[in-house]
């Protein structure tokens, strides 16, 4: 219940933060030709009366994509202004501290899904993917269609509980409620193999981890993450409420197929064990 | 009492630096490449792979001796250059036309082989290749 109240003030918060347009200089704003994409009209509903969050979302406030391109807003880069709603770093347990600290450059940068192509998992496909999600949503059940590796989820919102006996899982075991007008994601059973995000941040076996979602306009999606993992953290983290904005455009299949990386990162690895 | 606040807000804004680098990046080019060691290509485009993670264009370029040489040069991901406007077809036009390159050199050593940064085709657009003119 305590979770619960938290959301529905958390969701009318939200309502009325993000409707409004990351604020930008209006001095300069006019010389870019990729700004920041409006609110749009007001939030489309399932036929349930529950706000439908289907639709391509892009990891930025442009609504299209803003890396490789000139003339970008830096507000339109972003999903959320550290000065507006800042984030707190993860307090890390020390002897996790200490193994982070303890990773080379090159280790760091190996252990990267995006270097590896490995799954990013649960939550960090929605704190590290620069690529466009497709969700599909219909009363009962939200899907969750990545365009990176190609990766998806289904996750049951008609009150289905977690699995009996779950198993260590990409993307865990999700399922879904509504607290309000957002939908709150509760995953556990996590594969290790993951990171939460691409700076050396692991967990363990007793991952936990929220999701929120919610539309407060027709062309913004909010998702916030939780994780609470108390083997590896003093406290758990709460990320700052992402934008996402919707684009019109089609999704993209990513299969990794030509890595190139991990070869040369390995080299690289090994003159560095040489001290060259 | 002015210093602890000091210290405080410099301790905050750094965690929010370390925390939100990673929010923006994909990984890091300059893991692989040097940034410190980049330098212009000119040659003819030869061969493009359209694969992921990477998309790699071939040229064909010329050494101070007149010695044709193949050259490789790793692309953003294909979905970010397809969105930045940037899709195979432009590639397969200027197959045999000369091509301009900002690039840098892989860190481990290997020959003939960098990350594009910037790249100019015959119509003179200056297009985005890579990450490595954003960490610059």
């Amino acid at each position: 219940m305590k979770l619960l109240r938290y959301d529905v003030a958390c969701t009318a918060v939200l309502m009325l933060f993000f409707i409004l347009p990351l604020p930008t200089d209006a001095q300069t704003t006019e010389q870019y030709t990729i700004k920041v994409m409006p609110p749009g009209g007001p939030t489309p509903r399932l036929a349930d009366g529950h706000p439908d969050l289907s639709g391509l979302w892009l990891p930025n406030s442009a609504g299209q994509g803003v890396s490789g391109r000139y003339g970008v807003d830096p507000a339109a880069r972003r999903q959320f202004d550290p000065k507006m709603t800042p984030e707190e770093p993860p307090s890390f347990q020390s002897w996790a501290a200490a193994k982070i600290k303890a990773m080379t450059p090159t280790e760091l940068e190996l252990s990267k899904s995006s270097v590896n192509c490995m799954p990013r998992g649960v939550p960090a496909i929605w704190l590290q993917n620069p690529y466009g999600t497709m969700l599909v949503h219909k009363p009962g059940i939200f899907v969750q269609l990545f365009e990176v590796l190609n990766n998806f989820r289904v996750i049951p919102t008609d009150g289905s509980p977690h699995a009996k006996y779950p198993e260590p899982l990409f993307h865990g075991d999700s399922v879904g409620r509504w607290a309000g007008d957002t939908l709150v994601d509760d995953g556990i059973s996590f594969d290790e193999r993951t990171f939460i995000m691409p700076n050396g941040w692991f967990h363990s076996d007793e991952l936990h981890v929220i999701e929120r979602y919610s539309r407060p306009s027709m062309n913004y999606l909010i998702v916030q993450i939780t994780v609470d993992d108390p083997k590896v953290l003093t406290k758990p983290w709460t990320s700052a409420p992402r934008r996402w904005t919707l684009a019109n455009d089609k999704i993209n299949e990513f299969y990794c197929t030509n890595n190139h990386e991990l070869e040369e990162l390995e080299k690289l690895k090994g003159l560095e064990s040489q001290g060259k | 009492m002015k210093a602890p606040k000091v210290l405080g807000a410099a301790a905050i804004t750094a965690g929010l630096l370390l925390l939100a680098l990673p929010c923006f990046a994909h990984h890091s080019f300059a893991a692989e490449f040097d940034a410190n060691n980049c330098r212009e290509f000119t040659g003819i485009l030869t061969k493009i792979d359209w694969q992921n993670p990477h998309g790699y264009f071939y040229l064909d370029i010329k050494d101070s001796g007149g010695k044709v040489e193949s050259w490789s040069f790793q692309t953003y991901a294909l979905i970010t250059l397809k969105r930045a406007g940037v899709d195979r077809q432009f590639f397969v036009d200027n197959i045999g036309k000369e091509i301009w390159v900002k690039g840098c050199l892989a860190k481990n050593g290997r020959t003939n082989y960098a990350a594009a940064g910037l790249l100019k085709a015959p119509d003179g657009v200056l297009r985005q290749m890579g990450q490595l003119q954003d960490e610059r």
